[in-house]
């Protein structure tokens, strides 16, 4: 069954749901039918953002000290940044290191919120700075006294020009690694171009295939299939040994990247992969434990088939149907 | 005798920097100003009344380009500042804010420790500052506390012109982070991040903790480390091993931009600034021993036939300076330096 190590952070304070209220068929977040799911509208109406990995109210929640988690479970937070500069001009942006707009300075912070609770013991973002920031706003808000010191060591002089020298001081740094890997797919001849005009170019259905397929990269870009094979053989060679190691993870990255994580830890078919939708600056959640790293929060998955955890009543529907289905 | 004041030129500049309570009243006007008393005669500050007291913070910018549009005799600017001459260019400086280890009163050094909460509003209320300021490239340090300052100031700016780092470590990332449009092109300000605007190495007292490392090797060598010229920390720079670093960067790479009608702003940190501050202001060592530039307040240089002049000044509690910010000022400066040489 599940521990409750992490559960509560979740708890909504709604109290039991009974199983028979829930729609195993989706939780079609951003559909136009989500108004009939009654579980849906259940948690609409309660203001309860079901991506989120800690409830919104959970200022108000009384007694619910955060309990830090057991110690054979780590955690694994993964935060999507929020809207850059170029999202705002609608512009395709890819490996353009393009920073934060306002908004984006102000998701960062409040995916700060709600993972403050959450012990990190190392951060890995890719090389781009809007990743960077992310993760570093999201750390001001961090309760505990550790702070996130990025590693350089490009050549001799910055790895003698960063060194510490009080092991106290060491003691209390979170390692944050840049890696390119986990930069966003790279788009090729489409990086600077405006949304609309690069459809009016080439058409609808060519920038679509390009933007939504698995395979069919842009013009000297990458696929989806490329990103997804960098930045998971990066993730199992640097990322997963830590994790499993017990050490807990923060990885502040991009839309692509973090799918193509997703989709290892999830093992999603690449047709779910594409219909995967991450929402910016919410954190997810996954536990490791025992060697498995599974999902306890969830991205935005509107047709994915799928029922996301974050009570224990909840959890244990889920478990049920899992079991049905295995 | 003609006057060619240096701070009398465009107004564009003046309305950016904020006051400090006592010595200037309005919120949007003033400079970080601290005298040296007796160094001024009273007249210095009747003059400042003159020009500034009685003015509500809402008219202030006004009233200025007013004073300084009568003085120049051309019309009364509006609120929004003009844009700059074009045989000016814009240096702002800014050092960063707070940082996690300055909450912890550690001594950072080149540790690369980002911003705190605090650190992050003062980037974004610098960038409030300079908001209006046109700016075509930004120089920052390899370190993210500055580059967050940076990029926190940019959100801020009015300007449809959008910061994108440049990465040349190598192929991959050249070709990584390539544009394609020329229209996308021609909207960005590239920002150039170099180890030399670092701040000084701190060499093994990097990490450690203040005021255990004066009960270790006793205040005075640690006040020697921290506020001499040339004595280096084990291990470290020493304040002219960092100008040395820093000025030849900016002389290479930066000086020839900003003569070249490039507006640029530089986000760095105490040290560096200090070095090219020495460098631009011809400071001597003990000069800039002495010169403490307040966090997250922008100064503003101007570059005009190929000389750069201080237009704003950072916080100079020992020298002896007149920082003008009017044309009353700027007159009664001149008048001072004159008498000086």
């Amino acid at each position: 069954m599940y521990d409750r190590g992490f559960s509560s952070t979740y708890d909504s304070g709604v109290g039991v749901i009974p199983n028979s209220t829930f729609n195993a068929h989706a939780l079609r977040i951003n559909s136009s039918k989500a108004s009939e799911t009654s579980i849906f509208h259940f948690f609409r109406k309660n203001k309860i953002n079901l991506n989120s990995v800690t409830c919104a109210k959970s200022s108000s929640a009384p007694d619910e000290p955060k309990k830090s988690p057991k110690s054979s479970e780590t955690a694994l937070i993964l935060i999507r940044h929020g809207e850059s500069l170029w999202n705002q001009k609608n512009l395709f942006t890819g490996c353009v290191d393009v920073p934060l707009s306002r908004r984006g300075v102000d998701e960062a912070i409040e995916a700060g919120r709600r993972i403050s609770n959450i012990p990190i013991d190392m951060i890995y973002t890719s090389s781009l700075i809007r990743a960077q920031m992310t993760a570093m706003l999201a750390m001001t808000k961090h309760r505990k006294k550790k702070v996130p010191i990025v590693v350089h060591k490009e050549d001799d002089r910055s790895i003698a020009w960063s060194r510490i020298f009080s092991e106290q001081t060491s003691s209390e740094v979170i390692p944050v690694v840049t890696a390119w890997q986990l930069n966003e797919r790279m788009y090729g001849e489409l990086q600077g171009l405006n949304k609309k005009e690069t459809a009016e170019k080439y058409g609808k259905k060519k920038v679509h295939e390009w933007r939504r397929s698995y395979d069919i990269p842009p013009p000297n870009g990458e696929s989806l299939a490329m990103c997804a094979e960098r930045a998971v053989a990066y993730f199992k060679d640097q990322i997963e040994p830590q994790l499993l190691a017990g050490k807990n993870i923060l990885i502040a990255a991009h839309g692509n990247s973090l799918r193509s994580i997703i989709m290892h830890l999830d093992k999603l078919t690449s047709q779910e992969v594409i219909d995967l939708e991450l929402s910016t600056g919410i954190p997810m959640l996954y536990i490791a434990k025992g060697g498995k790293i599974s999902r306890r929060g969830s991205p935005t998955c509107p047709r994915t088939v799928g029922v996301y955890a974050y009570t224990s009543n909840l959890a244990r529907y889920r478990e049920l149907l899992e079991n049905m289905e295995e | 005798m003609s006057i060619s004041v240096p701070c009398r030129t465009s107004s564009a500049y003046f309305c950016s920097y904020h006051n400090v309570p006592g010595i200037v009243t309005d919120k949007a006007m003033g400079t970080q100003l601290k005298y040296v008393a007796g160094a001024l005669p009273l007249k210095m500050h009747v003059l400042k009344k003159q020009v500034i007291s009685g003015r509500s913070s809402s008219s202030n910018i006004n009233a200025l380009s007013n004073i300084l549009a009568s003085a120049n005799g051309s019309a009364v600017l509006d609120g929004p500042q003009k844009a700059v001459k074009s045989s000016e260019t814009a240096l702002i400086l800014i050092r960063h804010g707070e940082s996690l280890w300055n909450e912890k009163n550690l001594f950072t050094g080149c540790v690369d420790v980002p911003l705190s909460q605090r650190g992050v509003e003062e980037a974004i209320e610098a960038g409030r500052r300079i908001s209006n300021i046109p700016i075509d490239m930004i120089y920052t340090s390899a370190l993210i506390r500055a580059q967050m300052t940076a990029m926190l100031a940019m959100t801020k700016h009015r300007k449809k012109k959008v910061p994108v780092i440049a990465h040349n470590e190598d192929e991959r990332s050249i070709k990584w982070s390539k544009i394609f449009s020329d229209q996308t092109s021609s909207e960005v300000i590239p920002v150039v991040t170099s180890w030399q605007l670092n701040e000084r190495m701190y060499g093994e007292l990097q990490g450690l903790n203040k005021k255990e490392t004066a009960k270790k090797y006793g205040k005075q060598k640690v006040h020697e480390w921290r506020r001499s010229y040339d004595i280096p920390p084990p291990n470290g720079e020493n304040l002219a091993m960092c100008a040395e670093r820093a000025v030849a960067y900016f002389e290479e790479e930066i000086e020839p931009q900003l003569l070249a009608g490039k507006n640029i702003l530089i986000a760095a940190h105490g040290n560096s600034l200090r070095s090219i501050i020495m460098h631009l202001d011809k400071l001597t060592s003990q000069e800039v021993i002495d010169l403490e530039l307040a966090t997250g307040i922008p100064m503003l240089y101007i570059a005009k036939d190929g000389k750069i002049l201080r237009r704003g000044s950072p916080t100079c509690p020992r020298t002896v300076s007149v920082y003008a910010f009017s044309n009353d000022l700027a007159d009664y400066r001149q008048q001072l330096e004159s008498d000086e040489e």
